[in-house]
């Protein structure tokens, strides 16, 4: 049994728009031994411009990461509504907007993880995967959110960059109250029989994927959700 | 190849979408206009949206040709506002909306550029047409598509995108999003009895065949790609297999991908 992987000595930088749906995630770096540095609230993201400026400010505080998680998830796209009556507006901030917040943050960190051949994780619930109903924007935008994931991971590859996409039961990241969510019918639903645990069982999952071990793995999606939906 | 491809025979097929309405967004070319007219010849009447109205005149002449019945409407898909008309003046016209088809992609789709390179201009071009655009049509067509009892909403996205294309994050970010935009109206709108899916093609649309014509051993390889060696033809190939969607024979089919390529892509 090999020893856990550890970040001892490493940069992790956390940045959270919207719901941090990897808190726990990024408390279980720290306890892996990790300097996490976390940002997202003060960020201006009113343009590419001011974006790259936060996070600049951030790196030059911090230092440069070795693994940066990023979480994207607007407040908007976190409440149930059906789509026909969904004001226009909630759906541009929630889907279109949180892909162009993405986009301007990946943008922004362009040069800095570059630099170091760093990894790039995202972690999300894995109701995109399925689909959602009343979250159509939400789902959407975590689909969205893993495409540029794989298309950036292609771009980026040769500068020694990993992209990586861990999908899990959504209740291990927040509580999805009034949602219904969709299980998969078996006599065995779920094969552990219960959702993995963000602090104690994702975040060695992300520290791998910043690990020497881990770096050949790169656009990938990760289904850590106890054994769920077993795709592909 | 070396085996023989039959002639698609439209024969059997006329008739199988008698009676329904159907939208094809996009439909003043390409893909989208061989999406109008197979619909025509099952025998839907089509709602022909095109951002151009003289390029949707031309295929509603197509459709009128083989026997069917179009409707021009000059559309801009990523306005609230010409969507709604759009869909105003179907139901105005032939009384309701049965079958929606988003196929309009922007211009800028087959666009390479880094994501360093992406701006917002770009951006909000292809988002517009992406993800406004269904957002708008499913709001518009929500009533209708609930009353018709065969309502189906088919949205066009791309295995390219879906497998993460490198030259154009932008496609690969909103294909990607199309995907988990059907699975969760599928799963929104299965108990209002309306069946989404989404359309994954590899078509031989005017730009791949100039694009193939260029360099012969790029095309030669490309083609080999293909199982069944050749590109799909735009009604033939890809509007026969949305036909079958639309026809009672893909009812109980739901939030799903379905790629129409030739088994060009056999990972996803």
């Amino acid at each position: 049994m090999p020893a856990d992987v550890r970040l001892d000595g490493q940069c992790v930088l956390s940045i959270a728009i919207g719901r941090d749906l990897s808190r726990s995630v990024v408390d279980g770096l720290a306890d892996l031994g990790a300097m996490v540095f976390r940002t997202g609230p003060k960020l201006d993201l009113s343009s590419r411009a001011s974006v790259a400026s936060g996070v600049d400010e951030a790196i030059r505080a911090h230092g440069l990461p070795d693994l940066v998680l990023l979480n994207v998830v607007p407040e908007v796209a976190m409440n149930p509504q059906p789509i026909a009556a969904l004001p226009e507006g909630e759906w541009r901030s929630a889907l279109m907007e949180g892909l162009r917040t993405t986009v301007r943050l990946l943008q922004a960190l362009a040069p800095h993880v570059k630099s170091k051949g760093a990894a790039i994780v995202f972690v999300a619930p894995s109701l995109s995967l399925v689909g959602t109903p009343d979250m159509v924007a939400l789902s959407a935008l975590l689909e969205g959110q893993r495409g540029l994931m794989k298309s950036v991971a292609r771009q980026w590859g040769g500068s020694g960059v990993t992209l990586n996409w861990i999908a899990t039961a959504p209740r291990a990241l927040a509580p999805f109250e009034g949602v219904a969510l969709a299980a998969k019918p078996d006599a065995v639903s779920l094969a552990l029989g219960r959702a993995p645990d963000p602090r104690s069982e994702i975040a060695p999952a992300v520290a791998f994927l910043a690990s020497k071990a881990g770096r050949a793995m790169t656009g990938a999606t990760l289904m850590l959700d106890g054994g769920e939906w077993m795709v592909p | 190849m070396d085996g023989p491809v039959s002639a698609f025979d439209w024969s059997h097929t006329r008739g199988l979408l008698a009676g329904r309405v159907a939208i094809v967004t996009g439909a003043g070319g390409g893909i989208g206009r061989g999406l109008a007219c197979a619909l025509g010849l099952a025998g839907a009447k089509v709602v022909v949206a095109a951002r151009r109205m003289s390029t949707g005149e031309e295929t509603a002449a197509l459709v009128r040709a083989d026997g069917g019945e179009a409707l021009v409407s000059e559309t801009d898909v990523g306005k609230r506002a010409a969507v709604d008309a759009m869909v105003a003046a179907a139901i105005a016209a032939y009384g309701g909306v049965d079958i929606v088809i988003h196929n309009a992609s922007s211009a800028l789709s087959g666009k390479a550029f880094a994501l360093e390179d992406v701006n917002d201009a770009d951006w909000d071009e292809q988002c517009d047409t992406a993800l406004a655009a269904p957002f708008h049509l499913a709001q518009a067509t929500f009533d209708s598509l609930r009353r018709s009892g065969r309502g189906r909403f088919i949205i066009f996205t791309s295995s390219q995108g879906l497998h993460g294309g490198a030259m154009n994050p932008v496609y690969a970010a909103t294909k990607n999003a199309q995907r988990g935009f059907a699975k969760a109206l599928a799963r929104e709108w299965g108990p209002h009895g309306i069946v989404v899916n989404a359309v994954a093609p590899a078509a031989l649309t005017d730009g791949a065949r100039d694009y193939l014509a260029r360099d012969p051993e790029r095309s030669r390889k490309a083609i080999a790609s293909f199982p069944l060696g050749r590109m799909g033809d735009m009604r033939d190939d890809i509007g026969a297999a949305v036909v079958a969607m639309c026809s009672d024979h893909w009812r109980y089919v739901t939030g799903q991908v379905i790629n129409v390529d030739g088994g060009y892509y056999t990972a996803l």
